[in-house]
């Protein structure tokens, strides 16, 4: 078995006394984008937090490559490869563009030059927020925001991004514009695993799809596949 | 009328070092920590036995002391508040009362209930432009400002300082950007323990060291941060020198006993017209 960008077996997470994420398990191929769908609640947003070193797992291990980052903090999978953008408050609204992008150099050793070379580098792929460096970033639209949150994410080069409903709250256009943008980080070789609920326009960039419910997983295949399918809607409610 | 302003500012500077501790530790931990005024009482008593009993001068007694009582809040962390990390602010702010009850006996039983002064000489105020100024006010505001000018540039200009703000604004987005929570959390309350000991010398050089004395700083420090909006350590400032202001003209007109009713007073305004203090956000709740 080749070793995949991402392995989960048997994961298990929650909050007080409550488990979210009842034994999950899943790998994520080499340049796939790997997506998760399923209803409000189910858990989704805890997994990807799970994956990031956010939320701590209780059960079960996470591989990043052929690495165990189970009992790595956040920051130490910054430094093995990974990258999380979170659901919507996903840029510090009272800090500028400048500040944002220097704060996700900063702790993860990148400072002076290669700081700045590396903020360079994904500047170059976000004009939008480029040339605006001393505006507060709350004061940017929905869809710049989610610009800078994908520029902090991708300054540390890495290998595995996780994106939490990139298209949250986006106008119909934008969204397209954010889903361009995924698939071109995609496309310059990173592996994504996205959770998205805009089904509809997620769908065709991703290649293979999780429908967690109540957090179990209720069904995994290709994008392809689940787009033949009548029955999202059953799968959603957990009848199929 | 400018002499009371005058004792005012100064007074208000003083009150300022601990204001922005509290609202440094509100901000990042998001409890109030009522043991603000013991850890203030207990800084003091260390001041006080390095001056007095140790002989060492007052000037020395006070480096120490800003280096030594980093050391208690962050024993008072690891003890008391780290273990209760997950608790709930209810739980932390009644863990914090525990703290200053516990803080305020250790002080009564090693150093008794007397009341004690620092060993400085008595010196006459000077005089200018009809304004009369203690030696000690001028001490107290020059170091006062000082530390608030370090704490601004801390804040605003350090990685320190981003790695503060972000935890305070958003600790999961912060813990996905690197940053380690775990030594925010340890250098705010090295911060908050140098603000406090600051605060404690300079008090005492202005009034008698006694367990109790703690007391009279809490509720204008609670009323400076909950005025400037809690968490929001310039707010802290801009209320700690109204508080300071209001009680010497509250004199004016009020026997000076009631000056903590017209603080309160004016909390309660500031309040009404803004229900987040002066400078404070609305929480954003996902
Ligand atoms: N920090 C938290 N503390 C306690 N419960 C939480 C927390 N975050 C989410 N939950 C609960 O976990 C469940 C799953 O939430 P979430 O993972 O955000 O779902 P989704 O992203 O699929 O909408 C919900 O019932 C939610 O109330
Ligand atoms: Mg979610």
């Amino acid at each position: 078995m080749s070793v995949q960008p991402v392995t989960i077996s048997n994961l298990r997470a929650g909050y007080g006394g409550d488990d979210i994420v009842n034994d999950v398990s899943f790998d994520v191929r080499p340049g796939e984008v790997f997506t998760i769908i399923g209803p409000n609640g189910s858990g989704k947003s805890t997994l990807i937090k799970v994956l990031a070193g956010i939320v701590p797992a209780r059960k079960g291990t996470i591989s990043l490559f052929d690495k165990d980052v189970t009992a790595m903090k956040a920051a130490q999978r910054i430094a093995a490869g990974m990258a999380y953008v979170p659901q919507e408050f996903n840029v510090f609204r009272n800090m500028t563009i400048a500040e944002n992008l220097r704060l996700s150099t900063e702790f993860i050793g990148l400072r002076g030059r290669r700081g700045l070379a590396e903020r360079d580098r994904v500047l170059a792929m976000f004009p939008d927020i480029a040339g605006r460096q001393s505006i507060l970033a709350g004061n940017l639209s929905g869809g710049q925001r989610q610009m800078l949150a994908f520029a902090c994410a991708l300054i540390s080069g890495p290998e595995v991004l996780l994106l939490d409903e990139p298209s949250a709250g986006l106008s119909p256009r934008l969204v397209g514009e954010i889903f361009q943008k995924v698939r071109a980080v995609n496309a310059a070789g990173t592996t994504v695993v996205m959770v998205e609920q805009n089904v509809a326009q997620a769908l065709p960039i991703s290649d293979r799809v999780l429908v967690l419910v109540n957090g179990a997983i209720r069904h995994q295949s290709t994008a392809e596949e689940i787009r033949a399918r009548d029955d999202l809607h059953e799968l959603f409610l957990g009848e199929a | 009328m400018a002499q009371l302003i005058l004792n005012g500012v100064v007074t208000g500077l003083i009150v300022a070092l601990p204001a922005i501790a509290l609202s440094l530790t509100f901000a990042i931990l998001k409890f109030p920590n009522f043991a603000i005024g013991a850890m203030l009482t207990f800084a003091a008593y260390i001041a006080w036995a390095l001056n007095t009993l140790a002989g060492v001068p007052l000037v020395a007694a006070a480096a120490l002391t800003l280096v030594l009582f980093p050391a208690v809040t962050l024993i008072c962390d690891s003890g008391v508040f780290r273990p209760l990390r997950n608790r709930g602010p209810i739980t932390l702010m009644v863990a914090s009362m525990g703290l200053s009850f516990v803080l305020e006996n250790v002080c009564r039983l090693v150093f008794g209930n007397d009341a004690r002064n620092f060993d400085i000489p008595l010196s006459r105020p000077l005089r200018y432009a009809g304004l009369r100024i203690n030696y000690e006010q001028i001490v107290a505001a020059g170091v006062a400002v000082a530390a608030l000018i370090l704490v601004y540039l801390i804040l605003l200009r350090s990685p320190l300082g981003r790695a503060m703000r972000a935890v305070a604004d958003n600790p999961d987005l912060a813990a996905a950007r690197g940053i380690d929570d775990g030594r925010v959390i340890k250098a705010t309350w090295i911060l908050a323990g140098v603000l406090i000991a600051a605060s404690s010398v300079l008090v005492g050089m202005d009034r008698a060291i006694d367990p109790q004395m703690g007391w009279n700083y809490i509720i204008v420090c609670f009323a400076a941060a909950v005025v400037g909006g809690m968490g929001s350590p310039a707010g802290a400032v801009v209320g700690a020198l109204g508080m300071g202001i209001i009680g010497e003209l509250a004199t004016l007109v009020v026997d000076p006993n009631y000056r903590a009713g017209v603080a309160f007073l004016a909390i309660a305004l500031v309040l009404l017209i803004r229900p987040h203090g002066l400078f404070g956000r609305r929480e954003i709740k996902k």
